[in-house]
């Protein structure tokens, strides 16, 4: 009896299943799109546009131009990143401690000082930021993509970190304190593991989004040796004559890392990212 | 001997300050200070270098008689009007993934549902374009597979757009009429996927007694999605709608490279903030592009204001 109720739902789930299958082929055909053109030469994919060819025609070639051509950039993507997003965490952890540790003098306008930058468009400033990064001569420097992010970073991240730090026990800072630990051996030693998850999270979404940035490189760096993913595809989309095998390639290896970062922190990723949508 | 005590005490707190401090200085510098000179930038006339004239609300008034400026939001406030349908396959794939029996399953599909945003933004946005191409895209090639530009050609006769012919490859990106079209289609898959895992979110929270309560009370599937789903998730989408809407209005990166920074041909892909990219970095307008962007900024605050307001009505 209970079997035969199984079964109808069972059966019941499978025009569902059907149908987000369809909308997940619709998602994933670009990625497939990517990767099997990337096998390709112009000539192969005009005349087999759909399929995957036999490997043993496989053009690696087009992976061999996409390493000599990414490694670079992606060598700096990370440079930046990383850096940035140590940075921007380490920056909100401290203000954040401010925030939520003790009420301070001026505590309150400090508070607020930060939340009205969240109204702030990003777009209308962009053509200051470029003149004031000139004068600072730090155009066509990687300093300037990471110093950019931080500031850019620090709003949200204390938004969500305050919250996160007032809501440890206070016991735990009373203790460190009577054992004599300062304030910043209180951030070290209580707070960094406390948080760790969430800081796991907002460094993914701090790095994905320093990772997709392409609009201040594109404006900020010329050099081509200083060139993060973004602009170096852009330059590389703008190219001529295009060889699309050799491009698609090059646009999964933009991936690589990202896919990577995935495989070891799925968990994280999947919270980062329905809550870095979320953000405000 | 409390005093001393005291007064240590108070220092150690003042030792407090110098950790909100780097933070403070970061965003004052690049964050206040160009917020601010944007703004004072926007009464003078300025070639982003030595050049400056004040002249008063001369820019402003420029922008009010601006045709690309009107034309650009025209475009924009159709792209944020498009998004509401752009989020409805998101909701019904949450819906479903939502109602499916099997948790492994569910766990599966959230899994492939990440999958693609894990390839950059630039990279999803460079596969479009090649999709778009009028000979080798794939846009074009399934249209030709399932008969779409047949119809389309047909529609053309009907209604005398003079956009579609038999024989000529369709330019999604290369003609002024399609531009908009093209633009609808794009970024389906990847504000989906976002979407959908917020609305799931949301969704989890339904308890199976409602459903069961549902179930005595005869209602269906679709009596169930309009009286349950729908409502539970209301604050997740409005809250992804707002989002959408404000990355919408500020967005030029997708226009830019699509269409390039002149908004594509006859300039129907131009949006605010690309023209205002346009006049500083192409033109050396920064005192015109500085008020652009003001303009711009007023309108964000207006809608963010009406969303706050809109969504307090609603609670």
């Amino acid at each position: 009896m209970k079997s035969a109720v199984f079964s109808i739902r069972g059966r019941r789930d499978w025009p569902k299943h059907l149908i987000i299958l369809a909308f997940l082929s619709i998602e994933l055909f670009p990625l497939y799109m990517m990767f099997q053109v990337s096998f390709k030469d112009n000539a192969t994919f005009i005349r087999n546009p759909w399929l995957p060819t036999n490997p043993t025609f496989w053009h690696w070639e087009n992976w061999v131009f996409a390493v000599k051509l990414i490694l670079p950039y992606i060598a700096n993507t990370i440079f930046v990143a990383v850096t940035g997003t140590a940075a921007t965490l380490a920056f909100a952890v401290c203000a954040s401690y401010f925030f939520a540790r003790r009420r301070m003098p001026l505590s309150g306008l400090l508070w607020y000082a930060f939340l009205v930058l969240m109204l702030l468009p990003s777009v209308a400033n962009i053509v200051p930021l470029f003149t004031l990064l000139r004068e600072l001569s730090l155009l066509n420097t990687l300093s300037a993509l990471i110093i950019v992010s931080v500031a850019g970073g620090q709003v949200f991240n204390i938004f969500v970190l305050r919250g996160f730090i007032e809501d440890l026990p206070k016991d735990l800072f009373e203790a460190a304190e009577i054992d004599g630990a300062g304030h910043l051996q209180q951030v070290l030693h209580v707070v960094l593991p406390q948080c760790a998850p969430i800081l796991g999270t907002l460094g993914i979404l701090a790095f994905l989004g320093i990772w997709n940035d392409f609009l201040l490189p594109l404006i900020v760096l010329r050099d081509k040796q200083l060139f993060t993913l973004g602009v170096g595809l852009v330059y590389l989309d703008g190219e001529y004559v295009k060889q699309w095998g050799q491009i698609m390639a090059s646009y999964f290896l933009a991936a690589v890392p990202l896919i990577i970062l995935f495989l070891f922190s799925m968990r994280l990723f999947v919270r980062g990212l329905s809550q870095g949508a979320i953000k405000g | 001997m409390v005093a001393p005590n005291r007064l240590k005490k108070s220092f150690k707190e003042w030792k407090l300050y110098g950790f909100v401090l780097p933070s403070l200085a970061m965003v004052m510098v690049f964050a206040y200070f160009p917020a601010l000179s944007a703004v004072y930038h926007s009464f003078f006339e300025w070639n982003g270098g030595d050049l400056q004239q004040f002249v008063g609300g001369a820019n402003f008034l420029r922008a009010w008689r601006d045709p690309v400026l009107w034309q650009s939001f025209g475009t924009v406030f159709a792209l944020m009007i498009f998004n509401f349908f752009k989020m409805m396959p998101s909701i019904l794939l949450a819906v479903l993934i939502h109602r499916l029996r099997s948790d492994r399953w569910q766990y599966i599909y959230r899994v492939l549902l990440v999958i693609p945003m894990v390839v950059p933004q630039l990279v999803t946005l460079f596969i479009w374009k090649f999709f778009f191409d009028p000979n080798l895209g794939v846009l074009n090639r399934v249209l030709d597979i399932i008969g779409g530009k047949t119809a389309l050609v047909w529609l053309d006769h009907v209604f005398h757009w003079n956009v579609f012919f038999t024989g000529v490859p369709i330019g999604w990106l290369a003609q002024p009429e399609l531009i908009l079209p093209a633009l609808f289609i794009w970024g389906f898959p990847w504000i989906g996927a976002v979407g959908v895992l917020i609305y799931l979110a949301g969704l989890q929270s339904i308890g199976h007694e409602v459903y069961e309560a549902a179930e005595l009370e005869g209602i269906g599937p679709f009596g169930k999605f309009f009286y349950i789903e729908l409502p539970l998730i209301l604050t997740q989408i409005r809250l992804t709608l707002a989002l959408l809407i404000i990355g919408t209005l500020q967005g030029y990166g997708l226009q830019l490279l699509l269409l390039d920074t002149n908004g594509g041909p006859g300039g129907r892909g131009m949006v605010p903030g690309l023209w205002m990219y346009n006049r500083a970095f192409l033109a050396g307008e920064f005192g015109y592009a500085c008020a652009v962007g003001m303009v711009l900024f007023v309108f964000i605050l207006v809608l963010t204001s009406l969303n706050n307001r809109f969504v307090r009505a609603e609670r």
